[in-house]
């Protein structure tokens, strides 16, 4: 298991308290390409914040790759989501100034890695998603498809223990779409394991397991196999 | 660790924050500059007006004072009010023996003169002096000698010739042991005197009056005992304030004025005109530093104001850089060294304008006789202001990023 949850709660505190996450058991295993779909309020971004050590949790437990993730540092939460998390956002969340192979090699900076090693590395990834000539292209020289794999790469450069993807297609038109979810669908198959957060049908189709959340409760499903 | 100091990539990626808006960090940097400069004028101009106000004094002694006398004010044995009373050698004698405290003191006569050498001639003044007088006002000596205690002892008929008169008379010739009339007497030139100040005593500056022996003075020009006025320098840790009932009474006992009249014996205390400068010059330094101080809180600010405004531009790239792995350390050492490195910039730019400004200045001011004013910032100023600046400038940009780390990453993300 790579990632494992065990009854975790999460309420937002405020006038009147949000109980979003209410006991949320979850087990995806190395390897899995899963997406994680629900309405907007269910709680899945929340889920998806706590998967990728962006939010805290109230009560359970969260272990990623054997890791018990609970009551961390700020630097020490740093330190794992740069070494175990490959981060893809559905608005790229690319570094505007940087150009394709700065902002891949960026994770690198923070561990210390020297520049020639890093770009070195980031160019490999960018060769990797076909954008080896995009390369000192800034993101706003680059479509949306191009920067969603220039933002797939700077997940991958780190050689993460999974990829949460928040949305990642829903700036993208559909035929993009379909090339992301492509894109993925081969990083899977090369054994990384990969959590979308989507609401688009279409993406969780293309997924190996729908895990369906409503009201800060997973809903019981048998898995889809995909052909 | 790494240590970010000597990290290349740290120093590449402030340059590219700072060069992306290239404007708003212009005109930061330019408030810095501007304050910086401001500072270091400000410093090295008080310090540069005090040397061109003290070069009126330069050479006088800062313990000196003159007496002289007035018309009495209150009749006394006889005598009408009103009358006029010569200082005479006598006084001074006495003075000298009976008042502590006097380091050095001359007495001084003066008088308008003819002055003749061959086919020349010329009007001016001419004063004898005793040999202490050099010790009060010290003078440039361009050649030659001054007058000594032998001069007085022996009356010689000896002058010393002030560098204008002895041009003026003497052109390209060597005044020394040249004869020169004074008003058909015939004295014998022994050196040749200017002097640096602009401020004189008994109204001609050297450079432009003759100096002889006193006593040779008197004998000459028929003065018997009496002297125009004294000078005297008082020793070290006293005031001429403090001799001045002393030496009143000393004069009194030898002339027929009031115990009360306050207004027949004249002191002009130098002393306290040195003071006076020297109250207006700490007004002057304090007058700079609250200035300096102003536009340096000004620059401050504006590097406060930057950070705060470059740091909430910059919440979502903060954010995405904490989701993929910067911890807090990493972003407050950027933010922080971006403040450091404006300042550090534009403030060592500020200091080299201001030091080329004060050197031109300087320039400009600087005399050949007397030289240089002091139109110049120390370099422990320099370093004082910068220090200054680096450590309020670090310190302004340490609040916004404080403030940047409260925000979550995943809020920080979505902030538009």
């Amino acid at each position: 298991m790579i990632i494992t949850l065990k009854d975790v709660n999460k309420t937002y505190p405020g006038a009147v308290p949000l109980h979003v996450l209410k006991g949320i058991n979850l087990d995806i295993e190395r390897g899995e390409l899963v997406s994680i779909m629900g309405a907007s309020g269910s709680g899945k971004s929340t889920l998806l914040n706590i998967l990728g050590i962006l939010d805290t949790y109230d009560t359970g437990d969260y272990r990623l790759d054997g890791v018990l993730i609970k009551n961390l540092s700020e630097n020490r939460a740093a330190e794992l989501r740069n070494r175990m998390i490959g981060f893809v956002f559905q608005s790229f969340n690319l570094i505007s100034y940087k150009n394709a192979v700065e902002n891949v090699a960026l994770p690198l900076f923070y561990q210390g890695v020297s520049r020639r090693k890093r770009n070195i590395l980031a160019m490999e990834q960018l060769e990797r998603m076909g954008l080896a000539d995009r390369a000192h292209h800034l993101p706003g020289e680059l479509s949306g498809g191009q920067k969603q794999r220039v933002a797939i790469a700077r997940s991958l450069i780190t050689k993460p223990s999974i990829i949460l993807a928040d949305e990642p297609t829903g700036a993208l038109d559909s035929k993009t779409s379909k090339d992301v979810m492509q894109v993925f669908r081969q990083l899977n198959s090369d054994g990384m394991t990969i959590v979308i957060v989507t609401h688009d049908p279409n993406v969780g189709e293309a997924t190996d397991r729908v895990i369906r959340i409503a009201d800060g409760i997973i809903q019981p499903t048998t898995p889809t196999i995909n052909v | 660790m790494k240590n970010p100091i000597f990290d290349l990539e740290n120093w590449k990626e402030i340059g590219a924050t700072l060069a992306r808006n290239k404007t708003r960090t212009f005109l930061t940097a330019f408030g810095i500059f501007w304050g910086t400069a401001m500072l270091s004028m400000l410093w090295g101009g008080a310090s540069g007006l005090k040397g061109l106000l003290m070069r009126n004094f330069d050479g006088f002694a800062t313990n000196m004072a003159a007496i002289f006398p007035n018309r009495t004010s209150i009749s006394y044995r006889g005598f009408n009010k009103g009358m006029r009373w010569s200082i005479t050698q006598t006084d001074i004698d006495n003075i000298r023996a009976r008042v502590p405290h006097i380091e050095a003191s001359s007495g001084i006569a003066a008088q308008s003169v003819t002055a003749a050498y061959a086919t020349k001639s010329t009007s001016s003044s001419v004063s004898g002096v005793e040999a202490d007088y050099f010790k009060i006002q010290v003078p440039l000596l361009y050649s030659g000698r001054l007058i000594n205690e032998n001069d007085i002892f022996a009356s010689r008929k000896v002058v010393v010739i002030g560098k204008n008169l002895a041009d003026e008379l003497f052109g390209s010739e060597d005044p020394l042991g040249k004869f020169v009339s004074l008003n058909g007497i015939y004295f014998q030139v022994v050196g040749v005197a200017g002097q640096t100040a602009e401020a004189n005593i008994g109204g001609n500056k050297i450079d432009d009056s003759f100096l002889m022996p006193l006593s040779t003075m008197r004998r000459a020009f028929n003065m018997g005992n009496e002297v125009g006025f004294m000078i005297f320098m008082v020793s070290q840790s006293h005031s001429p304030d403090e001799l001045k009932p002393a030496i009143f009474r000393t004069i009194r006992s030898n002339h027929p004025i009031h115990p009360e009249d306050d207004n027949a014996i004249g002191m002009f205390n130098v002393a306290e005109m040195f003071e006076m400068v020297d109250n207006l010059f700490l007004g002057i330094s304090l007058l700079a530093i609250f200035v300096g101080a102003g536009t340096l809180i000004a620059g401050i600010i504006g590097v406060g104001n930057i950070m705060w405004i470059i740091v909430k531009e910059r919440t979502q790239e903060i954010g995405i850089r904490r989701a993929i792995g910067a911890k807090p350390r990493d972003i407050i050492v950027q933010i922080l060294s971006e403040g450091m490195v404006l300042t550090a910039i534009a403030g060592t730019a500020g200091i080299c304008f201001a030091t080329l400004v004060l050197a031109a200045v300087d320039h400009i001011t600087t005399d050949p006789v007397t030289g240089s004013a002091h139109f110049q910032l120390s370099f422990s100023h320099a370093m004082t202001i910068m220090i200054v600046f680096l450590v309020l400038g670090t310190a302004a940009g340490l609040i916004p990023a404080i403030k940047a780390m409260r925000i979550k990453p995943i809020e920080a993300m979505n902030d538009k």
